[in-house]
């Protein structure tokens, strides 16, 4: 692992704690994610997972220990998140766009957002006219690279359930935020649309490997919360399985103090085009399954090794 | 069969039908009483009602007013300045609840209780604060209608999702920007719905402040012209009331289509 400042990191959890009154729910979480990294977040029902991204994103802050997000200016020491910020992007599996605007609209609100004030919006209206034009622009070119270059006019009642989180993909990617995190995306979903937008991940991976041969910094950086022990294979480059079935005793604690990290391996990586068998990753998912969903297996944690 | 649809043409030949009986019942039930009393004005005929329409229309030497005319001024520059303040403060208390929970804590109590203290009760009141000029009819309608629709608005922005609001900040947006960019175009059609429900309970108020204090105005006239059995008047006074709450309807349906389009196929 980089130091903490490393410009390589783009988030980093340290010793992230959490519960509701009484519930003990994240325990000691320390968790360093590269540039770069398709980190796939796996674990029981009811461990923690939703808890940690909401966390990241900041809509419900740990009770103990901070996350911070770094940029690629390796004099940044990183952000400790504090809310809700532009540097964090979030796909959810519902309400994943805003009903009232099309696919257009929505890809190019966060341009909008971000780039201008309702007082420019307002008073500066020949600017922003024009601003507008280049962010429609923008958008425009994002939904054709997430194929839906033929439905930017439709509003989100009239998209499929796989369309709508192809626009909510383009939604995030528009910002180029330092990371991506996307909570159980394809739940929802059909199985073809799924892989297709498993597919579509891969693609994004694929680029952030051209983009390390050519001396440059990988564009995407991404945590995708799932369920789904395949996907979560398939999609990654890096699996962390958090559970709350942990050795906790042998830590010194006489009662749950909440979910860990017990599994953080690398996973294979895939090309889009590959044909998606799962049966080459039986082992890993075997493993998986005994290390992290096992009730009755008490795997000390990876971070208290570390 | 149940909800089975009609036919357009079907739906349109009842909805013919539906009137062509309303009217041959009134001339029947009008014939009926000028048979036993040929002078009645209390189911006028046709030609009584063309003879107050004529009245209404008609300039006045003596009065010199035109009773139509005045009447609409009035009534309508009253039920749109109510209509107006109503309207605006109840997004700004409805979205203020929504987004802020000491404005809710504030105001959701207060405005929970007047929302079912109906605004002709307290008529006396507002003569006593207010008196008897404009603001008056202003306060009957913005008391009548505000607490209701500033509660419905409130109800709309609670139910707007969390989610998009966190995604909202995660692409650059200020609180500000959550409110007027985000919440507002959300809840802006359920206002209108909440409106074209209200365009009726407004009138109500109005026409009947009109009816107790007015020296102008559709309820003063309908008054005047009730207790002098000149019903050949009031009967399109009411016509014109039931027309012009249709009209607006229909306008507000238009609007909401015009400014809010994925609001109806939504639903």
């Amino acid at each position: 692992m980089e130091t903490e400042t490393s410009p390589k990191l783009s988030l980093d959890c340290q010793s992230v704690s959490h519960w509701f009154g009484t519930k003990k729910v994240l325990h000691d979480i320390n968790l360093s994610v590269e540039r770069g990294q398709f980190v796939s977040l796996v674990g029981p029902s009811g461990c923690g997972k939703s808890t940690l991204l909401r966390a990241i994103v900041g809509t419900h802050l740990p009770r103990k220990g901070e996350i911070l997000t770094l940029s690629q200016d390796p004099a940044d020491t990183g952000t400790k998140v504090g809310g809700p910020g532009r540097d964090r992007g979030i796909v959810y599996q519902h309400y994943s766009l805003f009903p009232f605007l099309t696919a257009l609209e929505n890809v190019a609100l966060g341009l909008k957002l971000d780039e201008t004030s309702i007082g420019f919006r307002t008073f500066r209206w020949g600017a922003w006219r024009k601003l507008r034009k280049k962010h429609l622009k923008q958008a425009a070119d994002f939904l054709d690279r997430v194929k839906l270059g033929d439905a930017i006019h439709q509003y989100p009642h009239e998209m499929s359930g796989g369309m709508r989180q192809r626009v909510a993909i383009a939604q995030a990617l528009v910002m180029k935020p330092e990371i991506i995190l996307l909570d159980e995306p394809f739940g929802a979903l059909d199985e073809a649309t799924r892989e297709e937008l498993q597919k579509a991940l891969l693609l994004l991976f694929a680029e952030n490997q051209e983009a390390k041969k050519a001396g440059k910094a990988p564009p995407y950086t991404l945590i995708i919360v799932t369920h789904e022990l395949n996907e979560a294979i398939y999609v990654g480059d890096r699996l962390i399985g958090l559970s709350q079935y942990w050795d906790w005793k042998t830590e010194g604690h006489t009662e749950f103090p909440g979910a860990s990290i017990v599994y953080d391996q690398t996973s294979p990586v895939f090309e889009p085009h590959d044909i998606r068998e799962f049966e080459v990753f039986e082992d890993q998912r075997n493993a998986l399954r005994n290390e992290v969903f096992n009730p009755d297996r008490w795997e000390p944690r990876v971070s208290h090794l570390k | 069969m149940i909800r089975s649809p009609i036919k357009p043409v079907t739906k349109i030949l009842l909805s013919v039908l539906s009137v062509a009986f309303l009217l041959i019942g009134y001339s029947w039930l009008s014939d009926r009483q000028h048979l036993e009393n040929p002078n009645d004005t209390t189911i006028p005929s046709w030609s009584q009602l063309a003879e107050g329409v004529e009245r209404s229309v008609k300039w006045n030497e003596r009065t010199e007013d035109r009773w139509l005319t005045d009447d609409a001024k009035a009534t309508v520059i009253r039920l749109f300045s109510g209509l107006c303040i109503a309207v605006l403060g109840s997004c700004i208390l409805g979205i203020g609840m929504g987004c802020m929970a000491p404005i809710e804590a504030f105001f959701h109590p207060p405005l929970s209780f007047f929302a079912k203290v109906p605004a002709t009760a307290v008529i006396a009141v507002f003569m006593a604060l207010v008196g008897l000029g404009m603001e008056m009819y202003i306060t009957m309608i913005v008391f009548g209608i505000l607490p209701s629709m500033a509660i419905s608005v409130y109800q709309a922005v609670k139910e707007f999702p969390e989610e998009l609001q966190y995604k909202a900040y995660t692409l650059g947006a200020s609180h500000m920007e959550v409110i007027w960019t985000i919440i507002f175009p959300y809840v802006l059609p359920k206002l209108i719905d909440s409106l074209r429900l209200m365009i009726g309970p407004a009138m109500v108020y109005l026409i009947a402040a009109e009816m107790l204090f007015g020296d102008v105005g559709f309820g003063y006239r309908i008054r005047i012209q009730s207790k002098l059995l000149n019903m050949g008047v009031v009967y399109p006074y009411l016509v014109l009331l039931a027309g012009f709450g249709f009209t607006m309807d229909y306008l507000l349906k238009t609007l909401q289509r015009k400014i809010s389009p994925w609001f109806e196929k939504q639903h």
